[in-house]
């Protein structure tokens, strides 16, 4: 009797476990099927190959290369020890350090933790090699962007980076999936939709590893294309050195085209830091760095410009005939404003409008501007382009800044006397970026003709056109003939203020500023002028950031242009 | 009759063997961290289990009465020395070293719970005694003793940690107890106490066990680390479907997703290469031999040979419902193998040696 009931559960066992399979075989077996089959096939996305940066002589700026990144997939480590030694003597890591990084990085038995990035090529043979003893590493090969020249044209070219959570948002519907490697700031940001090749993938059988086992379908990757910039690296590379990492910036373009040759901007950063691990703790130190080594200074920052503001100044009296080039004033060394006194660098005695410029003398100019009015001079600054963009190939450009009486008037401010002597010698409100200055220098040069900066030169080989258009200012010739005269006499005359950039066998003229800053801190000190070698011809601005006077600024426009005539470059 | 059980006996162990060894092929191929050395080494097994098996049959089963409770003894002892020596190694050893084999004694420790109840209980006589004295001596008899004499050996495999197979002890002891007559309200009320019991077995269970038993009531609360094993497992088993992937088809085989599959996990190489007709072919074999077992229960007429084919039966029926159960998720994973099938050396002698008993068993009935 007993039996019979042992045989019956028995049987009821068997059954109910025979139901079971059936159900789980037979009736959701699709269902388990697709399981396996979303297990076993991934699709891989491949970067695509991202264009390479060069510059105008074909030197690399930008380019990618091959980088080794190893991995332990946890469920294949046979002995603990053994593997962490064998490490230990190829990487030349302590084992208890990568011990402590498995351990912290470890996220499910299959799942490969990266042990380290960007190996050399040597150890990962070595460890390639030793596979077979170790099941468990693997060596994983991605393309890695680098930048030959570290920090030469960092700010010019920008870094690249996976996206990140805030940004993804804004790239969506152009291809970018989330780890896909996106450009930040510089020519690797404006122009990212060119460099960017489109990602390929591919689809692939894996193991519970994720290792690869057989190769289903693929399709390539496309390769980005490739940029020629106008930046000529040597020229950049005198400017970074001339500057010295003195906080500042040296931006140099062609008279003629418009073509940036050159901007430097200190303090600066290597951008390899960004995208190689071996140099990832710098990156903290520049973000941290409170004088700003990620900002380029040339055309995001905007500065009081100081007497280099004479020039539109000049024009705008000769051209509204409040001045003539004969016209004097006398410097007794201030200028009274009830009972202000407002300064001049020494005691000029009378001067005329050659003079003035040459000896940059404020007094001279605060009759000018009382004559003239905030108004017409805010006209003529913003004819020369300051308080307005330059639209230069290069992401967050700022315009700098103009202000008038009226726009106080309207902002509900006071405008006194004052303020508009303030305005005349470049101090007060207004503010411009290097390269408006240095594009200001080449259309007086140029005799109104105004260019347009730009860094790009060709993609994929085909010349970029696009910003080879002027706009010509409305001004006599003669008046540029006048002004222009005032500029070389600040180079040529030993009593000039850029009398040290004064070269005997090479045309420089231009202008000196020294502008004051917060009460405490030395003056910006700036030169902004223009070269004729005979090479090309340049326009240039030398801007120091707290630099004392401008004497600073000169004695590094003589370096610089000294430098690039012993190489042939003016 | 007679010879028509053994010829059963025989033929449906083989076929199982062989079925195992085709499954254990496949999950070996071509692999590295399931070597085909494990192949080679289950063949050989087979080879030496069949032979144990010819051997046993013809060694009368009556001889190991005499033994029951020295092999016992010595079982238990041994899982004393694994505990102690365990204790030195890292984590949990199961396993002795003798003679450079590797020896588990709490597979073995199966068989020896089987003769020594089986011996306990044939040389008690069975009378119902009246009264109050006369009760508490007859549960005392019939139900604490032999209760003892399992709990031993099942707290000792349970420290090691191995639950799974301490519920097979488990069972062998209620399938033995149920066979040899105790009354349902004895039997009923000590599965009662059972089960207010549990909570303390929960308290004395190590944290892996614990998970174990919640990701098997819900495997997603933990897919990578606990439930990973269910959840590829079920998978493998469910994407066989009807007629499988076919020999070394099976992606989560090849592939490596499955844990454990050439031991424990073994069905689901054999479920997803050979799907539900694979399944069933196997299910039936094991069924066949079961109740082989029991149909010679039936004829045998002493209490012994009775308790001894009465345990062998079941705990061939326990592992494999609860292996098969427990790979397609049914239920917790609890380490048990599925005999004949998985690879294991202790396990598979001591079921030879258990199929060594039903065939002797089979041939003795003519001396009746």
């Amino acid at each position: 009797m007993r039996l019979k009931i042992i045989r019956v559960i028995i049987i009821a066992l068997f059954v109910g476990v025979t139901l079971h399979l059936f159900y789980a075989q037979v009736i959701r077996g699709k269902y388990y099927h697709r399981l396996s089959a979303y297990n076993r096939i991934r699709v891989v996305p491949l970067d695509g190959w991202r264009g390479s940066i060069k510059d105008r002589n074909g030197v690399i700026l930008a380019d990618n290369k091959l980088s080794y990144d190893l991995s332990v997939t946890p469920q294949d480590i046979n002995d603990v020890e053994p593997l962490f030694d064998f490490l230990e003597n190829v990487l030349d890591i302590p084992s208890r350090e990568l011990k402590l990084k498995y351990q912290q990085n470890r996220e499910a038995p299959f799942a490969p933790v990266v042990l380290a990035e960007g190996i050399s090529r040597e150890k990962a043979i070595v460890i390639e090699e030793n596979e077979y003893k170790f099941p468990a590493l693997w060596v994983q090969k991605t393309f890695r962007r680098y930048y030959p020249l570290g920090s030469n044209s960092a700010h010019v070219l920008g870094y690249v980076d996976r996206v990140n959570e805030e940004t993804i948002d804004n790239f969506q519907g152009y291809g970018y999936s989330p780890r896909s490697l996106v450009g930040y700031l510089g020519i690797e940001e404006y122009y990212d939709r060119e460099l960017r090749g489109e990602e390929g993938g591919l689809q692939i059988e894996v193991n519970n590893r994720g290792k690869q086992v057989r190769l289903l379908s693929i399709k390539d990757p496309s390769k980005g294309k490739d940029i020629e910039l106008t930046i000529d690296s040597d020229i950049q590379n005198i400017s970074r050195e001339t500057l010295g990492g003195r906080q500042g910036a040296i931006v140099m373009l062609d008279i003629d085209s418009g073509e940036i040759l050159s901007m430097a901007s200190s303090p600066d950063y290597d951008p390899n830091i960004f995208v190689d691990p071996a140099l990832k703790k710098g990156k903290v130190d520049i973000l941290r760095d409170v004088r700003g080594p990620m900002v380029n200074r040339s055309v995001r920052g905007a500065y009081a410009p100081g007497s280099v503001f004479k020039v539109p100044m000049a024009f705008a009296g000769l051209d509204l005939k409040k001045i003539a080039t004969y016209t004097t004033f006398n410097c007794p060394g201030f200028y009274q404003v009830g009972e202000t006194q407002f300064g001049c660098s020494h005691v000029h005695g009378v001067q005329d409008l050659f003079n003035a410029i040459a000896h940059s003398c404020n007094v001279y100019f605060f009759n000018l501007g009382k004559l003239l009015g905030s108004e017409a001079i805010a006209y003529y600054g913003r004819m020369f382009g300051i308080g307005r963009l330059t639209g230069v190939d290069l992401p967050y450009e700022r315009p700098g800044y103009i202000s008038d009486k009226k726009g106080h008037v309207t902002a509900g401010k006071n405008w006194f006397l004052g303020d508009t002597l303030n305005m005349s010698i470049g101090q007060g409100d207004t503010l411009a970026t290097p390269l408006q200055i240095a594009r200001m220098l080449a259309t007086v040069e140029r005799d109104g003709v105004e260019v347009q900066p730009h860094i790009i030169k060709s993609i994929n080989g085909v010349v970029v056109t696009k910003y080879n258009f002027t706009r010509t200012l409305k001004l006599n010739k003669s008046i540029f003939d006048d002004i222009k005269k005032g500029l070389r006499m600040t180079v040529s005359e030993p009593t000039g203020t850029g009398y040290d950039l004064y070269m005997p066998d090479l045309y420089v003229a231009g202008k000196t500023g020294t502008a004051q800053t917060v009460r405490g801190r030395e003056p910006h000190a700036w030169f902004a002028g223009y070269a004729l070698g005979k090479e090309r011809k340049v326009a240039f601005c030398i801007f120091l950031e707290f630099g004392g006077g401008s004497e600073n600024a000169c004695i590094i426009g003589r370096q610089l242009l000294t430098r690039m005539r012993e190489q042939g470059k003016i | 009759m007679n010879k028509n059980v053994t010829i059963r006996i025989w033929v449906f162990s083989i076929l199982i063997m062989l079925f195992g060894l085709v499954g254990l092929y496949s999950a070996t191929f071509n692999n590295t961290r399931v070597p085909q050395k494990i192949f080679y080494d289950q063949m050989m097994f087979t080879l030496i289990a069949v032979l144990i098996m010819w051997a046993l049959s013809n060694i009368d089963y009556r001889k190991f009465f005499d033994f029951a409770y020295v092999v016992y003894g010595a079982n238990v002892l041994m899982l004393f020395l694994v505990l102690l020596t365990g204790r030195n190694a890292l984590g949990a050893t199961r396993w002795f070293e003798i003679a450079g084999f590797s020896f588990q004694p709490s597979e073995f420790m199966k068989l020896s719970l089987i003769l020594v109840l089986g011996r306990y209980y044939s040389s008690r006589s069975s009378n119902y005694m009246f009264g109050f004295y006369g009760r508490i001596h007859y549960i005392f008899q019939f139900i604490v003793v032999p209760f003892l004499l399992t709990v031993v050996p099942m707290l000792l495999i349970f420290k090691q940690p191995d639950l799974g197979t301490a519920i097979l002890l488990f069972g062998i002891f209620l399938a033995i107890m149920f066979v040899n007559g105790i009354p349902y309200r004895f039997m009923f009320s000590f599965l009662g106490i059972c089960v207010l019991a549990m909570p303390v077995m929960w308290m004395l269970m190590k944290d892996y066990q614990k998970s174990r038993l919640l990701v098997f009531l819900n495997p997603n609360i933990d897919p990578l680390g606990s439930g990973y094993t269910i959840i590829q497992s079920k998978i493998a088993v469910g994407s066989g479907q009807l007629f499988g992937k076919g020999w070394f088809a099976g992606t989560q085989n090849q592939l490596n997703f499955l844990p454990e599959r050439h031991t424990d996990f073994i069905f689901s190489v054999i479920g997803e290469e050979w799907g539900f007709l694979g399944g069933i072919f196997l299910i039936t074999c094991f069924f066949v031999l079961v109740h082989a077992g029991l149909s010679i229960a039936d004829k045998v007429t002493d209490k012994f040979g009775v308790n001894v084919t009465v345990g062998i039966a079941a705990i061939l029926a326990l592992q494999v419902v609860i292996n098969i159960g427990m790979v397609m998720g049914m239920f917790p994973i609890v380490g048990i193998t599925l005999p004949l099938v998985s690879y294991g050396r202790t396990s598979f002698l001591t079921t030879a040696i258990m199929l060594g008993f039903l065939l002797n068993l089979s041939r003795k009935r003519s001396f009746q």
